[in-house]
């Protein structure tokens, strides 16, 4: 992915230990959004047993509309996110009533062919309206890093981290403590139970795409002033998801936090110690070792 | 009366460009047969033993920069760079099949996906050896004197009875995969890969040969591509639409039939070329569309839907 507002490296730092200090710092910043698009996938796989193509490219709609509030409204990117997530999650509860709901029986192979078309379909509309320029957000408080400790730390992403974690907190929150949440967790752990039990399944599944393309976008507008914005950036996003929920375990949301931060690390290590040009080639390094060796994820707790 | 038909489809694909000779429709039948080609390519593969592979372009990449790289480096002709490039890419393909038929259904998508990305990302960063991003040109093609007369390169004609040939071989190996036991083999896996292994089948090796054969058209259509197009990049051919794009023509023209592809690639290709023609950008919002409505209501593709009509199982 390429970064505008950062780079990996510690530019002035001379000990060793300082680098690997400031690389992990980098890591679980990017990491947290990583892991913030990554529960997203999972709990929407966890309830629906569907891997949605699409997930990448609701992310790219979040960094557009941040792109949007701050060029025509004139609204602070991290500000706007509280017209996004209602936006996106009424989005999600369109699209799987209107577009998934009848796909998801014909099986996983053939919803992970329809979400293919979908995504495709986005992005493509999205490169036809707003053509295929690279944009970028320019923040006045983002010029200068903040240096605690000697590390450099973008604002934007220090910014993105702290939101990430309240979004992931409180979802983590909704999910144990609500009956939504409770019926969301049972429908994921034995549909046919739950629904025994009482649980609108249907109503569930809605509730979950919803939250899961709401979750996309939000880490989409944190991300935005972080990152170059192109129609097809979804495509490179979800490769990046699925590496996530995979190491994580499919179906696990601890498991999918765990792997987004993970990632983050191994990228951010990686460009500093392997090659910053093969960064990405690690993640999906250990994606393929991780699906071969422990497909239940790295920890042992989703769904193989 | 088949034999009529076919006799006449073939007839019809050698004397086409004399029909309409105009630029613009000789470069819309290449692309329509190139497309053909790897929509057959991918149907090999996704339709006879249906394992989903979003990683294809991995095989288009290598057969595209073994020729390139042969002319170029080695001064080693496309006719002869073109089919090693189908074998090169067929004997990459070998590792990945062992990797990633280990996994199954959507996993084994996903693992695919990996695959081409880590490619891509190698070709991307070997500039030694791929000249890197900024990709590989080719100037001039070599002189070739065909029944006394010299080939003009410039003209698309004689692209268009290479890709012809191509696309027609690429269509008999369907066929041979529908009436062999390779495509029996094949056929059961696709219903129960279990079962299929249950009764004797070795099913990873089916997998694998249906795999290698599949790669190989990939490659030999990217090496054409390459050499059509004189010009190529590790984004322009190993990139992730480029996958999806010859799923969406095996799925759309129907899959597991012989002629399902050409179908495809007739449809998708006319209209996406016509709508980059007015619009420069954004030709795949209709492979998408396409795609949604072909899984929606017509799972078993367009000619999957029509063969009937014309008597025929292929």
């Amino acid at each position: 992915m390429r970064t505008s507002s950062y780079s990996g490296r510690a530019q002035d730092s001379s000990s060793v230990m300082d680098t690997f200090i400031q690389s992990i710092v980098s890591g679980l910043l990017t990491g947290s959004l990583y892991a913030m698009i990554g529960v997203g996938l999972t709990v929407i796989f966890g309830v629906m047993r569907i891997i949605n193509m699409a997930h990448g490219d609701m992310v790219m709609f979040g960094m557009y509309g941040a792109f949007l509030s701050v060029t025509f409204l004139g609204i602070d990117p991290f500000l706007s996110i509280i017209i996004w997530i209602p936006i996106a999650f009424l989005m999600g509860v369109f699209i799987y009533r209107f577009l998934l709901k009848n796909i998801v029986p014909a099986g996983e192979l053939n919803t992970l062919l329809y979400t293919a078309g979908f995504s495709l379909f986005i992005a493509n509309l999205v490169l036809l309206i707003a053509t295929g320029n690279y944009r970028t957000i320019k923040l006045k408080y983002a010029i200068v890093p903040l240096r605690p400790f000697g590390i450099s730390i973008p604002i934007p992403l220090a910014i993105a981290f702290g939101m990430a974690i309240l979004i992931t907190v409180a979802l983590y929150w909704f999910l144990i403590r609500t009956d939504t949440g409770r019926a969301i967790r049972a429908t994921s752990q034995e549909p046919e139970a739950a629904a025994l039990m009482g649980v609108n399944v249907d109503r569930t599944a809605t509730i979950t795409f919803a939250l899961g393309t709401a979750l996309a976008c939000a880490a989409g507008v944190l991300l935005a002033p972080s990152l170059y914005l192109y129609p097809t950036v979804g495509e490179i996003l979800v490769a990046k998801c699925f590496v996530i929920v995979v190491l994580g375990g499919l179906g696990s949301v601890p498991g999918a936090i765990a792997g987004g931060l993970l990632l983050g690390v191994v990228e951010s290590l990686g460009a500093v110690y392997v090659s910053v040009p093969y960064k990405d080639a690690i993640g999906f390094v250990i994606f393929l070792l991780v699906l071969l060796f422990r497909p239940s994820g790295l920890f042992g707790v989703g769904k193989s | 009366m088949k034999k009529i038909v076919i006799a006449l489809a073939i007839l019809l694909l050698f004397i086409a460009p004399w029909i309409v000779s105009a630029p613009f429709f000789v470069h819309l039948m290449i692309m329509v047969l190139l497309w053909t080609v790897l929509g057959a390519s991918w149907n090999i593969l996704g339709g006879f033993t249906g394992q989903v592979s979003f990683g294809h372009s991995a095989f288009l990449g290598a057969g595209a920069y073994t020729t390139m790289i042969l002319y170029l480096k080695l001064g080693i002709a496309p006719w002869y760079g073109i089919p090693i490039g189908g074998l090169v890419a067929a004997f990459i393909s070998l590792p990945i099949g062992f990797i990633c038929f280990r996994l199954r259904g959507p996993y084994f998508a996903l693992s695919t996906l990996a695959v081409a990305e880590i490619i891509r990302l190698v070709a991307l960063n070997w500039e030694s050896f791929t000249n890197g991003p900024v990709g590989l040109l080719i100037t001039t093609l070599p002189h070739v004197t065909f029944r006394g007369r010299s080939i003009d390169w410039e003209n698309k004609i004689p692209f268009y009875y290479i890709i012809a040939v191509i696309a027609l071989a690429a269509i008999v190996a369907t066929y041979f995969m529908s009436r062999t036991r390779l495509g029996a083999y094949s056929l059961a896996i696709r219903e129960d890969i279990d079962s299929a292994e249950a009764i004797g089948i070795n099913t990873v090796q089916t997998r694998v040969a249906a795999l290698s054969l599949s790669a190989f058209f990939a490659g030999v259509a990217g090496g054409f591509y390459a050499m059509y197009l004189r010009y190529i990049d590790p984004d322009a051919v190993f990139s992730i639409a480029l996958s999806v794009e010859m799923v969406f023509i095996a799925v759309v023209g129907g899959l597991t039939t012989v002629a399902g592809p050409l179908i495809g690639a007739i449809v998708l290709v006319t209209f996406g070329e016509t709508f980059r023609q007015i619009l420069l950008v954004g030709h795949l919002i209709l492979y998408g569309f396409a795609m949604m409505l072909a899984i929606r209501y017509m799972p078993e593709g367009i000619w999957g839907k029509l063969r009937h009509w014309f008597g025929t199982r292929h």
